[in-house]
């Protein structure tokens, strides 16, 4: 479905700012398969999606999804692939639109936006009922400005946007990561029902281990622009919250011993 | 009395202007300065075309494209060349200074028997004819361009409704107000941007071909200052109607421009100075743009102490 290959992003090259994000990223997702992507702050989870999702062109390397090579695909044409949503939750959503709008925008994702009514009666009832089916009591608000909803909400309906057309690559950034708990655990909920019922391929970026211990059926570790460690079938179901943390303490080692080099360098020359 | 039924016209006629501002500073929230540019464009297009001897619905509608281009050209800048939406909007406004001389081919144009649009509707009744209410007398003539221009602003309007309804409607507002989620979505912000402005530029150029129609001549300068009353008519539409919704804020814009043109017929006979009224325009636009967040600042500094 998706085949990543030695793909490398650098932001500011050549200024004081410079940040390697992505060193050489290689990743062969299967059709169907549900990948977590953890990993510490500013290790490239986002910067790897976003380079799926075209909204940047990488520097070197090649991206393939569905048989295309998409590398140099601007970013609303590989939107016919492509579901998304955001961590921050005003990202999904057009605030001054009603939500009716809002899914009729995501009704047409990828394809041709004519002059025909966004809003027929037959695809309100279509909408009402995929609202309805969420059960958050959002289907007899349909004209209400998605702004004036709740994170949540909002959140849960970029959800249904993203899912609405089945995507052949749902991408998911942290997206409860803004979000309370208990509407992080909705989002949760319908995620995972979207992803089982359609049958989703999708990679998903989170900082919860006890959602990256128990949800998808693949789990990858980003450190530094690369990916570390790759777990796979039984390896994955396996992996428990603690030992995730323990990866992580690892890492935090590693890269504290690089800060006292750092610590001892400046210490030298100021 | 016929000095209000004038300014009402006028408000009318201006309402194209707020409706084609309402689309690139409310819908796209771009702020476009080529407004000034393209209402004069669409004058001296409709004159030069109307003193050849065309006819005025066909000069008008040749008008309405030349905006069109216009907005088009400060929308590739904008959007291909990566310019300064602002910059963009200047540069092409400037350039079309030289653009409508050559199009006019001197700086005043007048307008005497050439037969337009207004002369097209005053056919409709004696130059003599009044209609009579208590003490005031207004001219039939009069009223019959009145009634033309509301039908076509009326038109205006409602096609626009229709269009932000379409799917390609929906996609442009969209692009205004959150361009990260529609290009997820598949729409490239870029085209939206300029196609936006060009219908919003063809708007302004209609609103210039029917005022040159009405004053009866087309003047080089009379763009100077449009686009200030066009944020001044949305922003008091805004304030009528309360909404942000896209039909409410149509009604508003023709509402705003209407009522700040009779604002100022007022001002005037109140003895305002002619020469005083593009700073009055600028300071109210500057109180309405300012004054919310700054009454919002205090709220909260009040609020905290
Ligand atoms: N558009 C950008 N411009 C500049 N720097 C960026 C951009 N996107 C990401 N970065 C930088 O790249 C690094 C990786 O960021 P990111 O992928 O967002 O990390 P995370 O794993 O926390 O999602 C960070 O140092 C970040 O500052
Ligand atoms: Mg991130």
């Amino acid at each position: 479905m998706l085949e990543i290959e030695n793909i490398a992003k650098t932001f500011h090259a050549g200024t004081p700012n410079e940040v390697r994000a992505l060193r050489g990223v290689s990743l062969k997702i299967e059709p169907g398969s549900f990948v977590i992507v953890i990993g510490t702050n500013g290790s490239g989870k986002s910067t790897l999606l976003n380079a799926v999702a075209g909204s940047f062109i990488v520097d070197t390397g090649r991206i393939n999804l569905k048989g295309h090579e998409i590398t140099r695909w601007p970013e609303h044409r590989r939107a016919q692939f492509i579901g998304r949503v955001f961590q921050n939750p005003f990202s999904g959503t057009a605030p001054s639109m009603t939500i009716a709008e809002n899914l009729a925008l995501a009704a047409k994702r990828g394809r041709n936006r004519g002059l025909g009514w966004a809003l027929g009666s037959s695809v309100k009832t279509d909408l009402y009922d995929r609202v309805r089916a969420m059960g958050l009591g959002l289907e007899d608000r349909l004209d209400t400005a998605i702004g004036s909803l709740s994170g949540g909400q909002r959140q849960s309906l970029t959800l249904l946007m993203a899912g609405l057309l089945k995507p052949d690559l749902l991408l998911l950034d942290e997206h409860t990561a803004a979000l309370d708990p208990k509407s992080a655990d909705q989002v949760i909920r319908l995620t995972e029902e979207m992803i089982r019922r359609d049958k989703l391929t999708t990679m998903m970026v989170t900082h919860s281990m006890p959602q990256a211990a128990n949800l998808g059926d693949r789990l990858i570790m980003m450190v530094q622009g690369r990916i570390l460690h790759d777990f796979q079938g039984a390896e994955k179901q396996r992996l428990a919250p603690e030992d995730l943390l323990a990866r992580f303490e690892e890492v935090r080692c590693s890269e504290q011993l690089d800060e006292t080099a750092a610590d001892m360098l400046s210490r030298q020359y100021v | 009395m016929t000095l209000l039924v004038g300014s009402f016209t006028m408000g009318l006629i201006l309402s194209l202007l707020a409706l084609g501002v309402l689309i690139s500073f409310r819908v796209l929230s771009f702020r476009d300065l080529t407004v000034d540019g393209s209402i004069t464009l669409g004058g001296s297009v409709a004159a030069i075309l109307l003193a050849s001897g065309w006819n005025p619905w066909l000069a008008t509608l040749l008008a309405f494209f030349a905006g069109a281009l216009a907005g088009t050209t400060t929308g590739i800048l904008a959007t291909r060349f990566q310019i300064n939406g602002l910059l963009a909007g200047i540069l092409v406004m400037t350039g079309l200074y030289s653009v409508n001389l050559r199009v006019m081919g001197k700086s005043n144009l007048p307008l005497m028997k050439e037969s337009t649009l207004v002369t097209f509707a005053q056919s409709f009744a004696t130059a003599d004819a009044k209609w009579t209410f208590g003490r005031w007398e207004v001219s039939v003539q009069d009223i019959c361009v009145v009634v033309m221009i509301a039908g076509l602003i009326t038109s205006v309007a409602l096609l626009m409704y229709a269009f932000f309804r379409t799917n390609l409607g929906l996609a442009m507002r969209a692009a205004g107000d959150n361009d990260q989620m529609i290009r997820a979505l598949g729409v490239e912000v870029g085209w939206m941007l300029t196609f936006g402005l060009a219908l919003s530029n063809a708007l302004v150029a209609l609103a210039g071909a029917l005022l040159v129609q009405y004053q009866g001549f087309a003047d080089v300068q009379m763009g100077i200052g449009m686009v200030v009353w066009g944020f001044a008519s949305v922003i008091i539409g805004e304030s009528l109607v309360g909404s942000r919704q896209i039909g409410l804020l149509l009604v508003g814009a023709v509402m705003g421009s209407i009522l700040f043109r009779l604002l100022v017929a007022i001002a005037l006979r109140w003895g305002l100075n002619p020469n005083d009224l593009k700073l009055v325009t600028a300071l109210f636009v500057f109180g309405a743009l300012v004054l919310p967040e700054a009454i919002a600042h205090l709220r909260k500094r009040i609020a905290t102490t």
